[in-house]
């Protein structure tokens, strides 16, 4: 069943056509990414469905209602973290928590369970009664994550959510999501520049210039866009030129490229006096960015 | 309701826990305060005493209180205005920082949060206004106290006026405004000009005739004259009590206890009627412009 369906969406900035008729569903329940480099209309994606954007044409639907007619409940039903903090920084994350929880009506003791449930999903305990201001960056994105689930959201949308963070509070923020994703059915809605987030998601559609470059499961994309690597440890380089097996040297190993993993099968089967320590390897969504839109994608380092 | 309630209160918290936006609104009272301590009372007191017949000895507590009136009077005209426009930063910088959006998302409606905005920023311009009242009666209940007890509510009624005023002309301007520099700029606008422009600094009577033209069209300065005409008149009085009644009149006139639009002395009524009736035509103004802005989206 869709939760988010979107068709033929448009939106210009003056001569920019920053969303340029895309359509696409996202399935209850799934983690759906959007992949693509800055300005390319993720975030202007999100501002429509959140209805804080108008659009120039198209439809959008968000369980099943419309978000003309009906986006005080759609509100109601999404959760967001923005791509950069939006909460008040002087004020503490119990403050800032309390003033949210009152815009969807959550007062009295219902907020108190709520925020009792978050700090202990989100471990807030430590911190919420401090200046926003003053906390760490990882600190901060978890009080972000419990502000957007404030509302027990049935669609959680987040937009480049661990930029900026290091490591450690990116894992963070991933068990948390993806716990209370396995818990409560949630349909987390990603956009991210990120492949290695991207590569975790069910479903992936790749923006390129306010359109779809490419669509599917990480699997698809990686089967239809990417051929399989052969990775060959302690290969005997000679040996290989003179069966003429194109290769390459990378850190620590040798690499072949195949077109499928059938054909990598075939190779090995064929010359098995070669292949003595391997593994096949898919193609990254890197290579798969890079060949539906040509452009190179940045990665976990950059 | 109880939604608007609950972002009032988060705009009054942010207002007084951010000290740079709380300090900043008392810049101009507190350049006024140096401006008076230094030679602005000093200039004052010249003036009146070279206006007064000769061989006429005058107290210190009169002095006192005649000049005295004239700082607070000053004080409280312009902070209406200065502190306003930093409270109502905060709806700018809710803008500025996209953090607004936060708020967009919810199913709070837009003109609930504008509303929340308004009264925020009345309240806590209102809330330092009293606060610098109720410091300005102590002041010259121990310098020189001319005050009668009738001319208390006519003052808290002026400083509502001027609070009205303020608060109004903030949300009307600041709509405008979605950057950073924009913030700063009308800032610096405001807190250096307004002071002139009503008549704080130094009296109307004493600029050029254009431009005493020119701020009778200010409503805000007819807030600076009411509070002037109701800190000063006794201690006008008792100065002027064994001189001619002509004598009164140049003393109001020169020191804007009184005020003239095309030569016609506007009276006290009247003078309420614009402060109030402009300061509503702004607030209508920023309702009207603002749903406007939100159509065209």
């Amino acid at each position: 069943m869709h939760i988010i369906e979107v068709e033929n969406l448009q939106k210009s900035f003056g001569q920019v056509r920053a969303v340029d008729g895309i359509s696409f569903s996202v399935e209850k329940g799934s983690l759906f990414a959007f992949l693509g480099l800055n300005g390319a209309g993720k975030s202007t994606t999100i501002s429509i469905m959140t209805s804080t954007l108008a659009r120039d044409g198209g439809k959008v639907t968000i369980d099943g209602l419309d978000i003309d007619r009906d986006s005080a409940k759609i509100k109601s039903e999404i959760g967001i973290v923005f791509q950069d903090s939006v909460l008040d920084s002087v004020l503490s994350g119990r403050d800032n928590l309390k003033t949210r929880a009152g815009l969807y009506g959550i007062y009295g003791k219902d907020y108190d369970e709520r925020i009792k449930s978050l700090s202990d999903l989100l471990d807030l305990h430590d911190f919420i009664k401090r200046p926003v201001g003053k906390l760490s960056g990882g600190q901060r994105r978890r009080l972000d994550v419990a502000r957007a689930l404030i509302n027990d959201p049935k669609i959680l949308i987040l937009d480049e959510p661990t930029t900026g963070l290091d490591p450690r509070s990116r894992k963070t923020v991933w068990e948390v999501i993806d716990r209370y994703r396995r818990e409560k059915g949630l349909t987390v809605f990603l956009t991210t520049h990120y492949m290695e987030e991207a590569a975790e998601a069910d479903y992936v559609v790749i923006l390129d210039s306010g359109k779809i470059a490419a669509e599917g499961t990480p699997n698809n994309l990686k089967n239809r866009y990417t051929g399989d690597f052969i990775r060959l440890y302690n290969g005997d380089k000679t040996a290989l030129s003179k069966k003429g097996i194109a290769f390459s040297e990378e850190n620590g190993y040798l690499q072949i490229e195949a077109e499928n993993t059938s054909e990598a099968k075939k190779l090995i089967l064929q010359n098995p006096e070669l292949f003595d320590d391997f593994e096949i390897i898919k193609g990254k969504m890197d290579d798969v960015f890079l060949s539906a839109t040509g452009k190179q994608l940045k990665g976990e380092n950059e | 309701m109880k939604t608007v309630l609950l972002l009032t209160g988060r705009n009054i918290r942010i207002y007084f826990k951010d000290k740079v936006t709380f300090f900043t609104s008392l810049i101009t009272p507190v350049i006024l305060l140096i401006l008076y301590v230094t030679f602005l009372r000093s200039v004052y007191v010249d003036s009146l005493l070279a206006g007064m017949p000769e061989g006429i000895e005058i107290p210190e507590k009169l002095i006192n209180g005649f000049t005295g009136g004239w700082l607070v009077s000053s004080i409280l005209g312009v902070s209406a205005v200065t502190v306003a426009f930093s409270s109502n930063n905060i709806m700018a910088m809710d803008r500025v920082t996209k953090r607004i959006n936060d708020f967009y998302v919810t199913p709070v409606k837009r003109g609930q949060m504008a509303v929340a905005y308004y009264f925020a920023n009345f309240f806590t311009t209102l809330l330092v206004c009293l606060i610098a009242l109720c410091v300005s009666l102590l002041f010259l209940g121990k310098t020189g106290w001319y005050l009668t007890f009738r001319d208390i509510p006519y003052i808290l009624l002026d400083v509502l006026g001027c609070v009205f005023f303020g608060t109004s002309l903030a949300a009307f301007v600041e709509q405008f405004v979605s950057t950073q520099g924009g913030i700063s700029a009308v800032s610096t606008a405001v807190s250096s000009m307004y002071g002139f422009v009503c008549g704080a600094y130094m009296p109307i009577s004493q600029f050029a005739g254009g431009i005493q033209k020119f701020v009778s069209f200010v409503p805000g300065t007819y807030g600076t004259v009411l509070l002037r005409n109701h800190f000063m008149h006794g201690a006008i009085a008792e100065l002027t009590k064994d001189l001619p009644a002509e004598m009164t009149e140049e003393l109001r006139k020169a020191f804007d206890n009184t005020i003239f639009f095309f030569d016609n002395e506007v009276s006290v009524g009247a003078q309420y009627a614009v402060l109030f009736g402009s300061s509503a035509v702004i607030l209508l103004l920023y309702v009207l412009t603002s749903n406007l802005r939100k159509k065209k989206g």
